[in-house]
């Protein structure tokens, strides 16, 4: 059983959704494989408002997104294989889609991988009791599922996006006893979220870390050291905001080639302008070409899309070139907003297209 | 602990379900995630690690790190984090390697 389509998107998170419809809304035949029971990816449960975001898009919450994302492709020629995962490549270049049960191959005219991201853990003793999660586990759990995950919590980082969650957490009446953060300063760049932060009496400590966890078949208390003194806290929930890096195994099965960007979330697939890596025919959107915020996943997205369209000849050399560069200009100022350092990352990236630190590592 | 009105997202949970864990019967939504459900239920130990048995529970919920690995109406290693629970559900933790059987899948 063969399936065929003209461009195959790994993942349907906001990358894949806004690619999807770059080429779907140009008559392409569009596959969007994911390995969620929903479209949408991280923004399903993201309650937030996103600000800055690529035209047409309005300041909405993420979830709103996260529709309005899969609304517009509705009338469109796109086949979602949801509960599907890739698994690997056949010899003819098709690519091995599983859904649990069974294995199938795909052919693609273009692939684009849009796997987003993973978040990293915050290693100490005992950081692998029940009861610590990822700080994206803590807003998963309590905004898609409606779960409490505990009564008394201790936040472990301070990006924007563990701000964010602790204040969902505390919404929803978790007791958040302590933002810990390394750093001589809360990480977090949104002016607004750290003085609400800073409103709601949480007590942060900068200059500090975690010593150990204890605990009998869960966590318990968690130990503190600030610069002078050690503090231990009750708590049934520790979140873990160790920030994230791209996920690439899809990469590896392409045999793209990779280079390193400590900013961009470390390793992650070499690309061009056109977002195309060295393998001709694979493409990359959103987090997997490096850690950013929503809004330029977005235009990544897009980018790819545009590209995948030139790359099929459904529009000209001269017209994708004009897109393009207008959403380069767009990305780069949503990127430089906040996160200017990432923006130079992306920078050196591309310009390393041709010569990558690792090329033909991952074929065996 | 369920969310029954959620302050964004407002009331969302309706259907219930009853699932099994070890046997004993446990209320959840439709919906939810077993793993999620668990939680809610008070059970965070999903089960021992392999090599230094250890008790872990759900870690990413994002289907990744494999912490939450149980054993779901006769089948090991389900990541529990991605299933949504359902009527009847029968789930055990994963205590120790699954017994693996070569009945020529696979190979």
């Amino acid at each position: 059983m063969a399936m065929e389509t003209d461009v195959l998107i790994i993942g349907a998170g906001p990358a894949g959704l806004a690619a999807a419809f770059e080429l779907a809304s140009r008559g392409l035949e569009v596959t969007l494989v994911d390995e969620s029971a929903a479209a949408g990816g991280q923004l399903v449960q993201q309650t937030q408002l996103i600000r800055s975001l690529p035209a047409p898009f309005q300041p909405m919450r993420g979830f709103a997104l996260a529709e309005a994302l899969t609304k517009r492709l509705a009338a469109l020629p796109v086949r979602y294989l949801l509960g599907h995962r890739m698994i690997g490549l056949y010899r003819d270049g098709s690519v091995g889609v599983a859904d649990e049960a069974n294995v199938f191959p795909l052919k693609a005219r273009k692939i684009v991988v849009a796997t987003g991201a993973a978040e990293n853990a915050v290693p100490f003793p005992k950081w692998t009791l029940p009861g610590i999660i990822t700080i994206g586990a803590a807003q998963t759990l309590i905004n898609r599922d409606f779960v409490r995950p505990g009564k008394h919590a201790v936040i472990v980082g301070s990006s924007d996006f563990a701000v964010d969650v602790a204040l969902q957490l505390a919404d929803v009446g978790v007791n958040i006893k302590a933002v810990v953060e390394r750093q001589s300063a809360l990480l977090a760049r949104d002016a607004e979220k750290v003085a609400q932060l800073k409103q709601s009496g949480i007590p942060t400590y900068v200059n500090a870390a975690v010593k150990e966890a204890r605990g009998k078949g869960e966590v318990a208390e968690i130990d503190i050291q600030l610069s002078e003194r050690v503090i231990t806290e009750h708590v049934d929930l520790v979140c873990l905001d160790g920030g994230r890096s791209p996920v690439l195994e899809a990469c590896y099965q392409l045999g793209c080639s990779f280079g390193y960007q400590q900013e961009l979330g470390g390793w992650l697939p070499q690309y061009n302008k056109r977002l195309q890596t060295d393998r001709e025919d694979v493409f990359l959107a959103g987090n997997a070409a490096g850690i950013s915020t929503q809004g330029v996943v977005l235009a990544t997205g897009m980018i790819a899309g545009v590209s995948v369209c030139e790359a099929l000849r459904v529009i000209g050399g001269e017209e994708a070139e004009r897109l393009r560069s207008a959403l380069w200009k767009e990305l780069e100022v949503l990127e430089t907003t906040l996160f200017p350092e990432v923006w130079q990352a992306r920078l050196r990236h591309m310009d390393n297209f041709g010569n990558p630190l690792l090329k033909e590592q991952f074929i065996s | 602990m369920h969310i029954k009105h959620h302050p964004v997202l407002g009331k969302r949970l309706s259907e219930t379900v009853t699932f099994y864990f070890q046997d004993q019967p446990y209320t959840a939504y439709r919906g939810q995630t077993v793993a999620a459900a668990l939680m809610a239920n008070g059970i965070k130990k999903l089960g021992l690690s392999r090599k230094l048995l250890q008790p872990r529970g759900l870690f990413c919920a994002r289907g990744r790190c494999c912490s939450c690995y149980m054993t779901v109406n006769g089948e090991d290693h389900v990541r529990t984090c991605l299933i949504k629970v359902e009527e009847g559900m029968k789930v055990y933790p994963n205590l120790e390697d699954p017994e693996v059987t070569n009945d020529g899948h696979g190979d």
